[in-house]
């Protein structure tokens, strides 16, 4: 029960960080579908793997350090997996589908400005996920999370 | 008439049985014959059935979640619908093995076509000239199975490398993405076509916009990856369908085909099938039989036969498949636009690569990203998830991707045998590019660079993806047509010079492998030796 808990809070937490709106109990059932059928969590995932979902999970605004990491040093991880697995699920779904998939509606200019934000946005949250990756070692070392 | 025993659904095997009963014949048809799921919700757009259908994770992803195409899985730009894996189900009594080679089979009920992408060109003269025919024969059977299908184009600057044949319905209407770059390429055509031989125009689709026979005209539903519900994309099963009501046709479906039996004579006695549901064994007489499982499974039916007639089976050479290679693509005069979900969703223009010999036209099909699952392209992007998805929403009507196709050659090194064990024989396949490849690839994918840039588009760096061979399931050539009676080929008209009666109606007759795609190629060929073999009995 208590696993399920944290699962759909975890999937309301990532849905939010991917800029869907949370707590579609249809995504939520699909979510832990796949965790059941398990095809998330493969053999030989690693304890600190599953420590980085814990911490993006429990402290949402690591989300995208921790992301961000994990595209560049871990781009098959846990965490990854999680957030590709949760957005092929929000893209078939109504309303969600929309919410992620329409043109944001800036100039050509400002989009331009904005993509360059948002690489160095990465950057930084590289940086910080890099920061991170060292006490959540320690902690996962420590059996952390389960 | 006499009756002939046919072997397969697939695109070959129901055209080559369409003409042989409209001509007087009886037809029996063996098949593995694996069927398809029924639509569902036919008339919803892509949009519509995403609101509608109450489980569109399960449709769309699979029960188990196999649409889903997680990091570092294997695979392309786009996850395949789990609906259809009932078309590449392996089959445990089909075995094989490839070395630099990924094949691909299907035992579907019309086969690999089943889940194509519609693109019907017809070959050019210079691409016949291996072909010991007249290229009037086989411009021809092109007319007659264009009007079967629906074949839509239009006759503009791509019909210097692609004919216009009988029955070319007219062309979809295009999306906007395509409208642009079509609008791009009418003013930059001059320089385009004198300084890099490069030629655009509209595809040429197996897909029709009128009602006919049943089947419902395109209305942009842009479902067409997920199968067309309306069926106005053509699959052979279509064709089928309409034979099972022919009074002449006998269709055997849940066999398969292991050996034909040769007597002293060298000619055919029966086909040895076996039933997979019981696995009964039954032998059906027969004095001719046309073997149209697809290149590969046809080769190892004859190999397999001869084997059992002879006691060793020869190696089949010359085996040969398109090299495709991707390139995606991102038109700046798009960028935050919305993209266009009710549009049809595959490949709307097409474009040419001139060369000095005609034998070696390179050909691309241009699709325009429009509705796809998209996890599989956001994830590519190098940065975090949620960046990626901001700059995607921006960029989805942007996108597009070339498809470049390269020709083929036989060569001796590309084999097919078979290799006996405990539990039977199986399939050796083995492909190795020519030498000349990777010389062709660059200078090719140079100008298509080029040309792009001039469309107004950018080619990101490093993005551009060489396929596996064999995964353009274009495979030819193991068992040519020739108009000298040579071992281990064909005659004209599809018959085996190794054994009378045993006809090959599907790519392994195909002496050479232009860099079009060559299904609608193979229908109009099994027309055509349908018909030289119905002119024979009579
Ligand atoms: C994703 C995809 C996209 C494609 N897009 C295009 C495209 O746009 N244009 C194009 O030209 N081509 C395309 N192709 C290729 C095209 O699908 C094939 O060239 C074509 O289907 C081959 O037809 P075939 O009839 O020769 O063989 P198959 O399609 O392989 O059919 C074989 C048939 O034989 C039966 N069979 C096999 N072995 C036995 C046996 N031993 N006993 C009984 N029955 C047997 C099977 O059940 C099946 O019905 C595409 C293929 C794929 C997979
Ligand atoms: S867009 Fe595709 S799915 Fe829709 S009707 Fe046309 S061919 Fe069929």
């Amino acid at each position: 029960m208590a696993e399920r808990v944290e699962l759909e809070r975890e999937c309301d937490v990532l849905a939010r960080y991917l800029g869907a709106s949370a707590g579609d109990e249809y995504v939520r059932a699909q979510y832990r579908a796949a965790h059941d059928a398990g095809v998330v969590e493969l053999p030989g995932t690693s304890s600190f793997e599953r420590t980085v979902v814990a911490v993006a999970r429990h402290v949402p605004v690591l989300s995208r350090p921790l992301d961000a990491h994990a595209r560049v040093f871990a781009p098959s991880s846990l965490l990854r997996r999680k957030l590709v697995l949760l957005l092929a699920i929000l893209e078939v779904r109504a309303p969600h589908d929309e919410e992620l998939d329409t043109p944001t509606g800036s100039s050509v200019l400002a989009m331009f400005a904005r993509m360059a934000w948002l690489g160095l946005v990465f950057l930084a949250a590289l940086f910080l996920g890099s920061l991170l990756s060292l006490p959540i070692w320690l902690i996962s070392l420590a059996g952390g999370a389960r | 008439m006499r009756r002939v025993v046919v072997v397969g659904s697939g695109a070959s095997g129901v055209h080559f049985a369409q003409t042989a009963l409209e001509r007087g014949a009886h037809v029996t048809l063996v098949d593995v014959g694996r069927t398809a799921p029924a639509p569902v919700l036919p008339e919803a757009s892509f949009a519509r059935f995403k609101r509608e259908h109450a489980d569109p994770a399960g449709y769309f992803l699979g029960a188990r979640f196999e649409g889903v195409l997680f990091p570092g899985a294997k695979g392309e730009y786009y996850g395949f619908p789990p609906h259809k894996s009932y078309i590449f189900a392996p089959l445990d009594r089909f075995r094989s093995q490839a070395r630099g080679f990924d094949p691909l089979t299907s035992f579907a009920r019309g086969g690999l076509a089943e889940s194509w992408t519609g693109g019907a060109f017809p070959f050019h003269e210079s691409e016949l000239r291996d072909f010991p025919l007249e290229p009037r024969e086989l411009q021809a059977s092109y007319g007659t199975v264009a009007g079967r299908i629906g074949v839509s184009g239009t006759d503009d600057d791509l019909s210097r490398f692609t004919p216009v044949h009988d029955h070319l319905a007219p062309s979809l209407p295009l999306d906007a993405h395509s409208r642009v770059l079509l609008e791009r390429y009418a003013r930059e055509r001059s320089r385009l076509n004198a300084d890099l031989g490069v030629w655009m125009g509209r595809t040429r689709a197996a897909v029709r916009a009128d009602e006919r026979d049943g089947r419902h005209g395109c209305t942009n539903l842009g479902r067409c990856l997920w199968s067309c519900p309306r069926e106005a994309l053509y699959t052979p099963s279509l064709t089928l369908r309409a034979l099972l009501r022919h009074e002449r046709f006998t269709y055997l479906s849940g066999r398969f085909a292991t050996r034909v039996e040769i007597d002293a004579a060298n000619r055919v006695r029966k086909l040895h099938v076996v039933e997979l549901a019981t696995g009964r064994s039954e032998a059906i007489d027969a004095s001719d039989i046309v073997l149209a499982a697809g290149t590969l499974a046809s080769s190892k039916l004859f190999l397999d036969s001869l084997r059992a007639h002879g006691g060793s089976a020869p190696v089949l050479e010359g085996l040969m498949d398109n090299r495709q290679v991707l390139v995606p693509f991102i038109n700046l005069a798009m960028l935050r636009r919305r993209y266009e979900p009710d549009s049809y969703q595959y490949h709307q223009l097409a474009l040419g690569l001139e060369r000095e010999d005609p034998r070696h036209y390179v050909h691309g099909l241009v699709t325009t990203l429009k509705t796809a699952l998209v996890h599989p392209i956001v994830q590519s992007v190098p940065l975090d998830l949620k960046s990626a998805l901001w700059i995607f929403r921006n960029a989805h009507a942007a996108l597009g991707i070339l498809n470049v196709n390269f020709h083929d050659d036989r060569r001796p090194e590309c084999q097919l045998a078979l290799e006996a064990d405990r539990e039977g024989t199986r399939l050796l396949a083995r492909y190795e590019p020519s030498r000349e490849e990777p010389e062709r690839m660059r200078t090719a994918l140079r100008s298509v660079r080029k040309a792009l840039s001039r469309l107004g588009c950018i080619v990101p760096p490093g993005m551009a993806h060489v396929r596996p061979m064999g995964a353009s399931v274009h495979y030819a050539g193991t068992l040519p047509m020739s108009a000298e009676a040579r071992p281990l080929t064909t005659s004209p008209g599809g018959e085996s010079h190794d054994v009378r009666g045993l006809y090959f109606a599907d790519g392994s007759t195909f002496p050479f492998l232009p860099a079009k795609n060559l299904t609608f190629t193979l229908m109009a060929n099994a027309e055509r030796i349908a018909r030289r073999w119905c002119d024979a009995q009579a």
